[in-house]
């Protein structure tokens, strides 16, 4: 009875697994097969030679390089605004709050968490609203607004990956640093840090994928269909994820439903440069900080 | 090798009605003690009755457990100069960095072994990087380690055995001039024949330093201990010499006591 019941459990783990793993390929091949002929110098930069379109000299107008280069852009400015406070927030949380302040900002953390990215774009929205009427009449949605909003909503990820990592990590660790003399911040830069890494750059990671794939915030936030490379962070700019949902939803032609294709495989291309990013990065930090530790 | 008392002993630790507790319930009770340098002493009890408890109270790491508080005179003679510990006498780095500890389990930092020793010795000694590696040699050959791992100093530190880890956990204190060494069953995790090296160590070291170990086992108190406190619900109830010891009839008295 108990051997039926062990094969049946693991023929559903191994269902359940062929079935994430299936639809992962389905979705690729099929995005694969309908994108993969589309990329072309064409889909990136139209008419326009490319060289002049990469140093942003001439203007593209039927490609997707100017959302690509929204997109990264995008992204890295929310990251520069999330990961820093998202890191610190987590560290705070697992180290230094207690009691009843523990209580409310984790509350705080929670309650950020579950709002809509069409919320967070609506808040956009309306802080330009009410700054247009009161302090900066010229204010207006742009690359920096999104990016702020983008921030806010994968703050939570950020925050409670780098809490959870640096919980998880054995109380002994904690006390060895300490008993040694360690400084509290010493400590933490030094030792628990590098070993909450993997976890914190799992959050990181999430976090990245998130600002990259939304689409809700930014609508409502200075993306727009057509403005060329961004030429600063007070700029509209285009992004790929608003291009394709733009493309789906209102292409002329099936050329253009390819190209949307085209640009849904860059978007997922480009995400998984991102990650590689930041899995370098986190390697090349392991790297200097065994460097900078070892000196023998 | 009989019983040899040194002529005078050097008092390093004075304990006077130190009360420990943890969220409002008491661990210590009232504690009396006294520990001299160059000599080892071991502390007997059952689990609970605040070995551990004490041992921390004496590099103020209780402090690192929710709700500690501690109440009492503990004076330390660091650099010469008696200290009272808990009215803030030292920075606690500074404290923890003179009153080193060695836990139960080895407690690794990241990194290889050289790390181990290395990040320590810098960051809270300050040693100038050219002067880390022969530090680090000469701490591991204090620890008689030196020679097991002088070839894979690269290596990570997980990769020893369990004694190995326990000297490295050790060379990484001396490493750091402590003065006082608080070693919380040291050979707990450590099968017989590691368990000899470290208590081989502990005994080469003992002429230095003001060596409090935590023991459980009363054979391994009559090897090493010049003194036994025994402890019983958070208080020293009775202190045996080392001829008191290795009497039988007060082992007999002590393996009730404690067992």
């Amino acid at each position: 009875m108990i051997k039926k019941i062990t094969y049946l459990a693991q023929a559903c783990s191994w269902l359940a697994v062929l079935t994430t793993v299936g639809m992962i390929l389905l979705f690729l091949g099929f995005l694969g097969v309908r994108g993969f002929d589309t990329i072309n110098p064409t889909l990136f930069f139209g008419n326009t030679p490319p060289w002049g379109a990469i140093i942003g000299r001439l203007p593209v107008w039927h490609g997707i390089w100017p959302a690509c280069v929204g997109t990264v852009a995008l992204v890295l400015l929310s990251s520069l605004l999330a990961i820093p406070l998202g890191l610190a927030s987590g560290i705070y949380l697992a180290h230094y709050a207690s009691g009843a302040w523990k209580r409310w900002f984790s509350l705080a953390v929670e309650v950020l968490a579950g709002i809509p990215s069409i919320v967070m774009g609506l808040f956009g929205f309306a802080l330009i609203l009410s700054l247009r009427k009161t302090v900066a009449p010229q204010a207006n949605t742009c690359l920096l607004l999104s990016a702020g909003c983008l921030a806010l909503l994968v703050l939570p990820y950020l925050i409670l990956m780098t809490q959870t990592a640096l919980e998880a990590l054995p109380d002994e660790l904690r006390q060895a640093g300490l008993s040694l003399g360690f400084t509290p911040w010493q400590n933490m830069v030094h030792v628990l840090l590098p070993v909450a890494g993997r976890g914190i750059l799992s959050g990181v990671i999430l976090a990245v994928g998130r600002a990259a794939e939304d689409t809700a915030v930014i609508l409502l936030t200075g993306v727009v269909a057509n403005s060329g490379l961004p030429s600063g962070i007070l700029d509209k700019y285009e992004a790929l994820p608003f291009h394709i949902f733009f493309l789906a939803a209102e292409a002329r032609s099936d050329a253009e439903l390819a190209q949307g294709f085209g640009a849904a495989l860059i978007l997922l291309i480009l995400t998984a440069a991102l990650f590689l990013g930041a899995y370098y990065l986190k390697s090349t930090f392991t790297k200097t900080w065994d460097q900078k530790n070892l000196s023998i | 090798m009989g019983p040899k008392k040194p002529v005078d002993l050097e008092p390093t630790v004075l304990v006077k009605s130190l009360h420990v507790g943890f969220a409002g319930r008491e661990v210590l009770h009232n504690l009396n003690a006294k520990f001299n340098r160059g000599w080892l002493a071991v502390v007997l009890g059952r689990s609970g009755s605040g070995k551990t408890t004490f041992l921390r109270a004496l590099n103020r790491l209780n402090e690192c457990f929710p709700r500690s508080a501690t109440r009492g005179s503990l004076k330390l003679k660091l650099q010469g100069e008696w200290r009272d510990i808990y009215r803030n006498a030292m920075p606690l780095p500074e404290l923890r960095r003179r009153v080193g500890m060695v836990f139960q389990t080895p407690h690794l930092l990241p990194g290889s072994i050289a790390d181990n020793l290395a990040l320590p010795v810098k960051l809270v000694l300050g040693v100038p990087r050219r002067n880390i590696a022969s530090r680090v040699e000469w701490a591991l050959e204090e620890a008689h380690l030196w020679d097991e791992v002088k070839d894979r100093l690269n290596a990570p530190a997980h990769t020893l055995s369990g004694g190995q880890q326990q000297r490295l956990c050790l060379a990484r204190l001396l490493a750091l001039e402590p003065e006082i060494l608080l070693l919380d069953e040291p050979t707990a995790s450590l099968d017989f024949r590691a368990a000899l090296k470290v208590e081989e160590l502990l005994l080469s070291l003992k002429e230095r330093y003001t060596i409090i170990a935590v023991s459980h086992s009363l054979s391994q108190a009559r090897r090493l201990a010049d003194e036994a406190l025994i402890f019983r619900d958070g208080s020293v109830v009775q202190r045996l010499s080392r001829e008191d010891l290795q009497a039988p009839d007060t082992l007999q008295a002590l393996l009730e006591e404690i067992f």
